[in-house]
């Protein structure tokens, strides 16, 4: 069971680390700042989210998982908010130059 | 390898990829760009703190990605809201034109 | 409508104060503060979101975490897919969605669930109250996607599928 569960560990926290070499690669190779604010909101939530999930196994229940979630739902919620903000503001900028 | 060397390692790649984001701080070209790296640099450093929190059993580690995760959402509204202040632009945009 | 806001006061308290607890520990003396902060919690959440009338359809709220967390996978690694790819295959644009939900909290979550959603990106409202939404590929079927998200969230919120 627990060979289980590290396997588990291995793959999510993997999936979740290569989420983020993809946003940051978008960052650097994406032609605009739209393009790119893509790559950062959505690679990047779905690899933390994916580092969480792997690590709920290895954490302490209850609290240090609802604490690990709850994390993730605030960097979630943050990037929501401030993902449709800088669009907005990108937008502008592109179309009144 | 054990889980928490596994756990270290990815914490290191995770850090060390969105380190290397930090380039679009130097090219930009927007101030918006640069936002996004440090954003990113947010992102996966909490993510990393979470890894080497849950690798060490650390948990005070875990409050700090909380507190990390609460800030981050901060300094990027208080940039877009600054950004688009200065161009006499309300971010939370009403319906009329 | 006075006992639905006490209700909703008392589930609110519970809540926050609950999530005090896993945060800080179940310290006695710590929860003396956190009863505080519960308060003080629910206050403001009571008056910056007001109780509404409709009531939360837990199915269908399940149905649609369940088909965001499919979508989260799908469009990342879709995303990631174009971002690694050599050739680089983008085709950004906007697309202009006229949202059925009406401005307000609603139609905000709406917003953040879809921001949140890979390949799709609000970037503000058209003169006409329609949703702006910024893609990386144009040419796929985004606009009939974000229809099926909208549905099932008015639906989780309590109301019909065909009411405007």
């Amino acid at each position: 069971m627990s060979l289980v569960l590290d396997i588990f560990t291995i793959v999510a926290v993997s999936a979740g680390a290569f989420f983020f070499l993809a946003g940051t690669v978008g960052l650097l190779r994406f032609p605009d700042t739209l393009t790119r604010l893509h790559a950062l909101t959505k690679a990047d939530n779905l690899g933390l989210g994916l580092v969480v999930m792997g690590l709920l196994p290895q954490a302490e229940w209850p609290f240090d998982s609802i604490k690990l979630i709850a994390i993730w739902l605030f960097a979630l919620l943050a990037g929501a908010t401030v993902g449709q903000l800088m669009a907005r503001a990108a937008r502008r900028e592109q179309t009144t130059p | 390898m054990t889980i928490p060397d596994f756990l270290l390692a990815a914490a290191v790649f995770v850090l060390a990829t969105v380190a290397l984001g930090l380039v679009r701080i130097l090219r930009g070209p927007e101030d918006a760009d640069r936002m996004m790296a440090t954003q990113l640099f947010g992102t996966g450093g909490i993510a990393a703190l979470l890894l080497l929190g849950v690798a060490t059993e650390a948990r005070a580690v875990l409050d700090v990605a909380l507190t990390l995760a609460l800030l981050a959402a901060f300094a990027s509204v208080a940039f877009v809201r600054s950004a688009s202040s200065s161009e006499g632009d309300d971010p939370k945009e009403t319906n009329s034109p | 409508m006075k006992n639905v806001s006490v209700r909703a006061a008392m589930a609110r308290g519970a809540g926050f104060f609950g999530f005090w607890l896993v945060l800080i520990g179940t310290d006695p003396v710590d929860g003396v503060a956190g009863l505080f902060a519960a308060a003080a919690a629910t206050g403001a959440s009571l008056r910056l979101l007001p109780p509404g009338g409709g009531r939360l359809r837990y199915a269908v709220l399940a149905r649609l975490a369940l088909r965001f967390g499919q979508e989260s996978i799908m469009g990342g690694v879709d995303v990631a897919r174009r971002v690694l790819s050599v050739r680089l295959p983008l085709r950004p644009g906007f697309l202009v969605y006229p949202v059925r939900l009406p401005p307000g909290p609603a139609c905000n979550t709406f917003g953040a669930l879809t921001s949140v959603l890979p390949g799709t990106l609000p970037a503000g409202v058209d003169d006409h109250g329609a949703l702006l939404y910024h893609c990386l590929d144009v040419e796929q079927p985004v606009a009939a996607q974000l229809a099926i998200d909208e549905g099932l969230l008015i639906r989780a919120l309590g109301g019909t599928h065909d009411d405007t």
